[in-house]
């Protein structure tokens, strides 16, 4: 089952990932004013979340990895060399 | 632990990397116990590139200078580190690539209504590049540090990861939004806001208000100071990983995405409210060609526009 992080300290509450996700993964925390994963079961693995997240704050693990073909191979070799 | 030689290199940039490593106060001495500092342009006074374990070399290839001493660098250095934004993608010095050469030449010598010289240099100083660069089109390197500069935390994680010979710790994929503390709400705000204007709330997240902030789209090198007092972030960091990876991902575009779904402002007018002010907004990463190749990066096109609107504007 693909797992999902949410980095509490990075989540800024905007519920772009309640919106966004298709399969409602997401619930928003009114006491908390953060977003937290309700459903894990249901997630695709369509990172929509992960991607619209402003912060960064989303990590998905445990997921098939599909091949972007639009990728700009130059620059993903020197990611990993970024401190 | 013996003493690890280290070359430090300054090409176009302001310096302030170089202070960084002063702002690492009493950790400094952690540092200069591990490392010896020859080469230094601000610290010290050798001339040549003697032998090194490790180099820093901070700023954009602007000037042929800046071409020889990387090359320079990169011969006497085992390890070359890309440090701060200049240096890994060309900073703001490469808002000279929106110009040729000659436009600014005729800006700042020949038409300069400030000094009385109109004469270009033509010895002593080094002849420009025809364009801005950053460090890895001229030499290969092997880390990148971005910042403008990099918070000393970073700087201080990552000398101390190499001279202990433990791999530094990697970027993480956070933006500048992971570590501002305001509320990212939905609001009903249906205009963008200049930065001038007014004065925000500050509890909310600019891009809730109608500013254009660009922590959304930006590393977190920095631990967020800006938005944590009051000002928007301008990106100096410069853009997160997956517009760097995605062509079909940009700065304007991704800004828009989520200040469109904050706001009732329309993507289409953010971003072209983004494209209007170019130059603000894509400063620190234009030189790359990670940006500045992307197929749908017009700058040239977007400043013109803007030129002529002020130019009809002023002459009503």
């Amino acid at each position: 089952m693909v797992e999902i992080q949410v980095h509490e300290d990075g989540c800024r509450g905007c519920r772009m990932c309640v919106d966004i996700c298709p399969t409602t993964v997401f619930e928003y925390d009114e006491e908390k004013r953060i977003c937290v994963v309700r459903h894990q079961e249901d997630c695709i693995a369509c990172l929509s979340c992960a991607y619209l997240c402003p912060s960064g704050a989303l990590a998905h693990a445990n997921f098939h990895t599909v091949k972007n073909f639009y990728r700009d191979l130059a620059f993903c070799e020197k990611m990993e060399r970024f401190l | 632990m013996s003493s690890i030689p280290v070359n430090i290199e300054w090409l176009s940039d302001c310096s302030g990397c170089h202070v960084a490593i002063v702002d690492l106060h009493e950790k400094i001495l952690t540092v200069l116990q591990a490392v010896n500092i020859q080469r230094c342009p601000v610290l010290t006074d050798i001339k040549g590139y003697p032998k090194a374990k490790l180099g820093l070399v901070s700023g954009a290839i602007r000037s042929e200078h800046d071409r020889h001493a990387a090359e320079e660098m990169r011969k006497s250095c085992d390890l070359i580190v890309a440090w701060g934004t200049c240096a890994v993608y060309g900073g703001i010095a490469g808002a000279g690539n929106v110009h040729s050469c000659e436009e600014i030449f005729d800006t700042v010598y020949r038409n300069n209504k400030t000094t009385c010289s109109t004469q270009c240099p033509s010895s002593e100083v080094s002849p420009l590049e025809p364009s801005v660069s950053p460090l890895d089109s001229v030499i290969p390197v092997d880390l990148y540090l971005p910042g403008c500069p990099p918070h000393p935390a970073v700087v201080f994680d990552a000398l101390l990861g190499l001279v202990e010979g433990r791999p530094p710790r990697a970027a993480t994929k956070e933006s500048v939004c992971a570590r501002c503390k305001r509320q990212m709400e939905k609001s009903e705000v249906d205009r963008i806001r200049k930065n001038s204007e007014g004065v925000p709330d500050p509890e909310q997240c600019f891009l809730s208000q109608g500013y254009l902030c660009m922590g959304s789209v930006t590393l977190d090198r920095c631990l967020s100071p800006c938005p944590l007092n009051g000002i928007p972030c301008s990106g100096c960091a410069g853009a997160t990983m997956q517009i760097l990876t995605e062509p079909n991902r940009d700065i304007r575009t991704e800004i828009a995405e989520r200040m469109s779904r904050l706001t009732l402002i329309p993507k289409e007018q953010i971003v072209r409210e983004i494209e209007r002010t170019s130059k603000t907004h894509y400063s620190y990463t234009m030189a790359t060609p990670m940006i500045g190749e992307k197929p749908t990066f017009l700058i040239r096109k977007w400043t013109e526009e803007e030129r002529e609107d002020y130019e009809q504007d002023h002459n009503d």
